[in-house]
């Protein structure tokens, strides 16, 4: 498989003099499932921000079906096929859930702007429900489905994630766990930051451990799991006790 | 007796409103008080004056008064320069100074510091220009009519009212109904999450700088019109536009348009009744009031 998104010997940080990441590099294939796990302070959320194109870059480069995205705005970054849907305040609270998915379709053609608003609302009939409420008002759980929402409403071939199941009930979790599968069934490249290893592991193909703003381990997710060092570090050392 | 401190403070209010409106815009978007804004009143202003007096010289036909009211053709269309002028003015200004300090990620008291500088150079080079004489669009004397028992007016402020209403609903329509007004709430809100959702913040902020410098130049020409203009109308009109868009609620522009009426109804009643030495204080007791009763304003929503 190609790879869609290259990140190499990638450093960033929000300070010119003090890089969070210190050389990341990161290969994801089109259509795989990849969770970034790690624990606090490690920089996953700036890797994905910075991929994103919110944290300025200090070296290396971000390439998008090999094209270099590094000075690229954000705003353009989307419109080359990738998207991203920060941890929180990913939605306009004071706008209607019609309102944030009108303003997420602005960037298609007109003609084709109401026929992905209705996809939307069909793929997620909580918020065709009540089209008018404001999103401010939503649940966490509803909250994170209109992010996706409006993050899916441009089709976007990479679909970037910070840790949507922050806050979430375990049957939020297990909803929102379970869209991001068919997301991805429906050839979406999905890149998760995801705190909880186990559930992490679960649900993607394929798992990156950041450490120290560098990437310590990069396998197949089964054989992360089934890791006796990563169990070790991250899953409280029950790797074998899991398997059995 | 009673009404005429009506129409009076109406005509008035409608130009507090117009430019409360770049005011909240302004604060709501950018994030900082921009005091430089009233002098996009003057400038307005004096642009339409020169394009106007211009016009009139090549062509003396359009300087001949229309119909009812105290300008002729040569007005309207100094106004539309004006509009364009003003606007490429309030970028220019963006460019040389804001913009600079955005990049450079100054915090927002250096913002508002640097729009007292900018109004400082703007009033001074507007009287170097033109002198602090006052200037008028025309010598031409209006004939208030009656309208109601005890209130008249006269063409020049029903037109000001009327046009400020207008412009009102535009502004209002172009923020609630249409893909750029939509895209100014968005940046009003998160500008980082307007940027995710494809949204080009720096053109973002280019429609903010056009829409109030446009919408103050009308207010401006509107003063001249019904009074006259003077390279400190701005200045002196500084501190109602803030009192107005503070009353009215940050980011609201039909708040804006209604406290502007309401603050212009309330210099007219002072005038009337207390004495014409109290109307600057009126906007100060205002901002004052609203700041410690309401600071998120009549139509504002209460900060967390």
């Amino acid at each position: 498989m190609s790879d869609i998104l290259r990140v190499r010997a990638l450093s960033a940080g929000y300070q010119p003099d003090m890089s969070i990441l210190k050389g990341v590099d990161l290969k994801v294939d089109a259509g795989e499932f990849v969770v970034l796990l790690g624990p606090n302070g490690a920089g996953k959320s700036t890797l994905v921000k910075t991929i994103a194109g919110l944290v300025p870059i200090h070296g290396g480069s971000v390439k998008l079906r090999g094209e270099e995205i590094s000075d690229l705005p954000a705003h353009l970054r989307l419109r080359h096929g990738l998207a991203f849907v920060p941890q929180t305040e990913n939605i306009f609270a004071q706008m209607t859930i019609r309102e944030n998915l009108q303003l997420a379709a602005q960037i298609l053609p007109k003609a084709t702007r109401a026929g992905r608003i209705a996809a939307m609302m069909d793929t997620f009939p909580d918020l065709a429900s009540r089209p008018g409420t404001r999103a401010g008002a939503l649940s966490g759980g509803q909250r994170q489905m209109l992010a996706v929402a409006r993050a899916l409403i441009v089709e976007p071939e990479v679909l970037i994630l910070d840790e949507p199941s922050a806050g979430l009930s375990p049957l939020m979790v297990a909803d929102v766990f379970a869209r991001l599968k068919a997301i991805n069934a429906s050839g979406i490249t999905v890149l998760l930051v995801e705190q909880n290893v186990r559930a992490g592991l679960s649900i993607a193909s394929r798992g990156v451990i950041l450490v120290e703003g560098r990437v310590a381990h990069d396998a197949p997710s089964a054989d992360l799991a089934d890791d006796p060092v990563v169990a070790q570090l991250y899953l409280g050392g029950r790797a074998q006790e899991g398997a059995q | 007796m009673m009404l005429q401190p009506i129409m009076d403070g109406l005509v008035n209010g409608a130009i507090i409103g117009l430019g409360a409106i770049g005011v909240t815009l302004t604060y709501a978007i950018l994030r900082f008080a921009n005091f430089a804004h009233g002098e996009m009143l003057s400038w307005g202003a004096y642009i339409a004056l020169t394009l106007s007096g211009l016009l009139g010289a090549l062509l003396p036909a359009l300087a001949t008064p229309i119909g009812p009211f105290s300008f002729g053709w040569s007005v309207p269309i100094a106004l539309v320069g004006s509009v364009v002028l003003t606007s490429v003015l309030a970028l220019a200004v963006d460019w040389l100074l804001f913009g600079r300090l955005r990049a450079s990620g100054a915090v927002t008291i250096i913002l508002v510091m640097a729009s007292f500088g900018a109004a400082l150079a703007l009033r001074n080079l507007l009287e170097f220009i033109y002198t602090s004489s006052p200037a008028y669009f025309t010598n031409a004397l209006q004939i208030s009519k009656q309208i109601l028992p005890g209130l008249r007016a006269t063409p020049d402020q029903l037109l000001v009212l009327g046009l400020g209403a207008v412009l009102v609903v535009l502004v209002h329509l172009l923020l609630t109904r249409s893909a750029s007004g939509r895209s100014m709430r968005a940046v009003s809100e998160d500008p980082q999450l307007a940027a995710l959702v494809g949204i080009d913040t720096r053109a973002v902020i280019r429609m903010v700088w056009i829409l109030g410098a446009a919408l103050a130049a009308v207010g401006g020409i509107m003063s001249g019109v019904i009074v006259q203009i003077r390279p400190t109308m701005g200045l002196d009109l500084l501190l109602p536009l803030f009192a107005a868009a503070i009353l009215g609620g940050i980011g609201s522009v039909p708040g804006a348009m209604l406290a502007g009426l309401f603050v212009g109804l309330a210099e007219a009643f002072t005038v009337q009744f207390i004495g014409a030495e109290w109307r600057a204080a009126v906007s100060f007791v205002i901002l004052v009031a609203v700041l410690l009763l309401r600071p998120q304003g009549i139509f504002g929503k209460a900060m967390a």
